[in-house]
């Protein structure tokens, strides 16, 4: 077991000296603001919360609490689904949020320079003015860049795009000393010895604070358009991802919808979208650089669809109708959460076997009687199971969803696939490590975070437990 | 009215933005580089007249003015369930304001066929005059009813429907044939479906011009059109909004009726 140190009055007022007092907060609202992320974890609240604003504020902090063994969990705006964030040993909540600045976006290298505080949105915002796109789009526009560095978010357009982790070209990074690094750089290719940078992406501020990236971007395509189809069958609607893929047509997006997904975004919105009578749809982005070619994919995959089961294939085509079918898909997350306590296991499979998948997690449902709305990123195989009490008596509750977890889990190792596709394992899936990978590789992760942070205070109790 | 009703669809080809560019000097919306679209509030029109047809059984005939490539813009109608398309292209339309280009539409519609309704999206958003709808009426020598919310009935040769005023709502009553500009509230437009544009693909765009129409020539084009435009600017967007004081009930409750009035819930 690792021993923590007492973040001492004294300290507290060397925190002070580096970041300002404004800036060392331990008021109650502040304790639980920083307490929870968007996972159903109970809150786990640090003793102070520090805001830096430089790189070498966060050296400074990471310092004393290496000197002193207090821990340290880095938070972005805390909207992770597992728990990633949440100050499991109290200590230092090193909240990055006003570290916000996009440095630079550099049109030559196509790079992007940001500091981890910057939200997905606004960078997307930024790159969209000068005709250049950051694929990585988790559903959560609010959330932090150093937030998806940390999870490895991926997103909307996974499939043709990859996820963070393609897109993170180099690091600036505080070790658990205090130690600053720099990985990588405004580099396309890298084939110098190991990639630290690799390690650091995806380890959930156990290993190091991410203080800066340099992000790839590509240019954006000019035309984008959206298919909205509905299906006679889960099955057909599931069969068919694959299909429009071994199709050669490569879309930007492919999500699958359940009735039950569509109608909870349509009472949460309070709109309609264009058919909500079919039992599953797929909502297909297609995107090029001319009208013809979106219009030459849009009509293979419209008619893919037709052949597989598909009622007809609705065409969004204009900025606005394909923004009104984004938010119903977007809003599902907080959509489900507003009517439901939910949990949610964000499983990856080979494409090819999303149909089992998703008929493996319906099953799920209906042998425990609960909601299980198993819906999204079906083109790159990761689907979310959002599980949801419906009408199973309160007390069978918790067991319940333990045992739904475990089943979903089963379900997709089974078909080859990986626990989490992009929400990472934090607190909430940590303890099912070990089955999916081994003990071996579970002890060479051991071995790295503890070459790493030997003290054990970066963002301890997370990804796995150390013994 | 045995074979149902003949509805024609005035709509309008506009640049895909709300925040449209102008050349400062000439004063002519700038296109290049910008997507072109069926005029939003036209796409209410066109559901609207799909709607009766599915209802009343008929046609939806739609037509618009515009360069060859407004071409585009009425087979994204055909798409979502309109039958036949006209254009009416010519280079001496061109430089057409409201009244040349209403005057235009109107000879066209003399010129297709019998028709029962004539609808209109309220306005454009390239435009934003709502004008076109009413001078149309006027040239046809029909009634004009604006800001439509709803048709309840269409029966023996009369229409029965609500506008939406500022402070209230008003039912009337028409004989047919009639104009109506339709507001965003009558229904959700649908999207066209792949099987739609295939077929739309293959419809036929009837084209229209200056001698097809046997058109006065000084009333057609920058010829027939009084208005000049003098100056076009995008008009600053109000950033400052309502400031209210009070106790965090009364907020509270200010707050919720803004919500309301906004609809946002």
């Amino acid at each position: 077991m690792y021993e923590y140190g007492l973040l001492t009055q004294q300290i507290r007022r060397e925190l002070e000296a580096i970041v300002g007092a404004e800036n060392v907060s331990s008021s109650s609202d502040d304790l639980e603001k920083h307490a929870i992320d968007e996972s159903l974890e109970p809150p786990h609240p640090p003793h102070v919360v520090v805001k830096p604003r430089r790189t070498l504020e966060v050296s400074e902090i990471i310092k004393i609490a290496y000197r002193e063994k207090i821990p340290v969990t880095p938070q972005g705006s805390r909207t992770g689904l597992s728990g990633g964030s949440h100050p499991v040993q109290g200590g230092i909540a090193l909240s990055l949020e006003r570290m916000n600045d996009i440095l630079e976006i550099d049109e030559e290298n196509l790079m992007a320079v940001v500091e981890p505080g910057v939200l997905i949105m606004d960078l997307h915002e930024e790159t969209e003015k000068l005709g250049l796109l950051y694929p990585p789009d988790p559903g959560q526009e609010s959330g932090s860049l150093g937030g998806n560095i940390s999870t490895n978010a991926g997103g909307v357009r996974g499939m043709k795009y990859g996820v963070t982790r393609d897109f993170v070209q180099g690091l600036e990074a505080v070790l658990p000393n205090g130690e600053i690094i720099n990985v990588g750089g405004k580099l396309v290719k890298d084939s110098t010895a190991y990639s630290l940078i690799d390690l650091i992406i995806g380890s959930e501020g156990t290993l190091a604070t991410v203080t800066k990236a340099i992000l790839r971007l590509v240019p954006k395509p000019r035309h984008t358009a959206l298919l909205y189809v509905p299906f006679e069958s889960t099955k057909d609607a599931a069969r068919t991802v694959s299909e429009i893929v071994r199709r050669k047509v490569v879309p930007f997006a492919l999500e699958y919808l359940p009735r039950h997904a569509v109608l909870t975004a349509e009472k949460y919105l309070n709109k309609t979208l264009p058919d909500n009578s079919h039992p599953a749809y797929l909502l297909i982005g297609i995107e090029g650089n001319s009208e013809t070619e979106v219009e030459e994919n849009l009509e293979t995959a419209g008619e893919v669809c037709i052949e597989m089961g598909g009622v007809d294939a609705f065409v969004a085509d204009t900025a606005q109708r394909q923004e009104q079918l984004w938010e119903a898909r977007k809003c599902l997350f907080d959509a489900y959460k507003a009517y439901w306590e939910i949990d949610e296991v964000d499983a990856c499979v080979p494409r090819n076997r999303i149909p089992d998948y998703i008929e493996g997690a319906d099953r799920v449902a209906q042998e425990k009687g609960v909601i299980v709305s198993t819906l999204g990123h079906a083109g790159d195989g990761n689907v979310h199971s959002l599980i949801a009490k419906g009408e199973l008596p309160e007390e069978e509750w918790p067991t319940t969803l333990e045992a739904v977890i475990e089943e979903l889990i089963d379900i997709a190792l089974s078909l080859g696939g990986t626990i989490s596709g992009e929400h990472g394992l934090g607190l909430a899936k940590k303890r099912y490590l070990t089955r999916q990978v081994g003990e071996t590789q579970v002890e060479l992760m051991r071995a790295i975070k503890r070459a790493f942070d030997p003290l054990n205070i970066m963002n301890p109790g997370k990804t796995f437990d150390l013994l | 009215m045995s074979e149902g009703l003949n509805i024609i669809v005035c709509i309008k080809q506009v640049p895909e933005t709300t925040e449209v560019d102008f050349d400062e000097e000439t004063g002519r919306l700038k296109r290049e580089g910008v997507a072109a679209v069926v005029n939003p509030f036209d796409e209410y029109a066109i559901e609207e007249g799909i709607r009766l047809k599915e209802k009343y059984g008929g046609t939806v005939n739609v037509l618009s003015m515009g360069p060859p490539q407004a071409e585009s813009a009425l087979r994204d109608a055909i798409a979502m369930g309109a039958d036949e398309a006209y254009l009416a292209t010519d280079r001496a339309f061109a430089g057409a304001d409201t009244w040349a280009t209403s005057y235009t539409l109107g000879l066209s519609i003399k010129k297709l066929v019998p028709y029962d309704l004539v609808i209109c999206g309220m306005k454009t958003t390239d435009g934003d005059t709502g004008q076109v709808g009413p001078e149309l009426a006027h040239h046809l020598g029909v009634p004009h009813v604006c800001y439509v919310n709803e048709i309840q009935e269409i029966k023996g040769g009369e229409i029965r429907l609500t506008r939406l005023l500022d402070d209230r709502v008003e039912t009337l009553g028409a004989s047919l044939p009639i104009v109506v500009s339709v507001s965003k509230d009558i229904n959700q437009p649908r999207l066209a479906t792949l099987r739609g544009r295939l077929k739309a693909k293959k419809t036929e765009i009837h084209t229209i011009t200056s001698n097809d129409l046997e058109a006065d020539p000084m009333k057609i084009g920058l010829n027939g059109s009084p208005t000049r435009v003098v100056k076009i600017f995008t008009p600053d967007r109000p950033t400052a909004g309502d400031i209210v004081e009070g106790s965090p009930e009364e907020l509270a409750e200010r707050v919720l009726q803004k919500l309301v009035e906004c609809k946002v819930i």
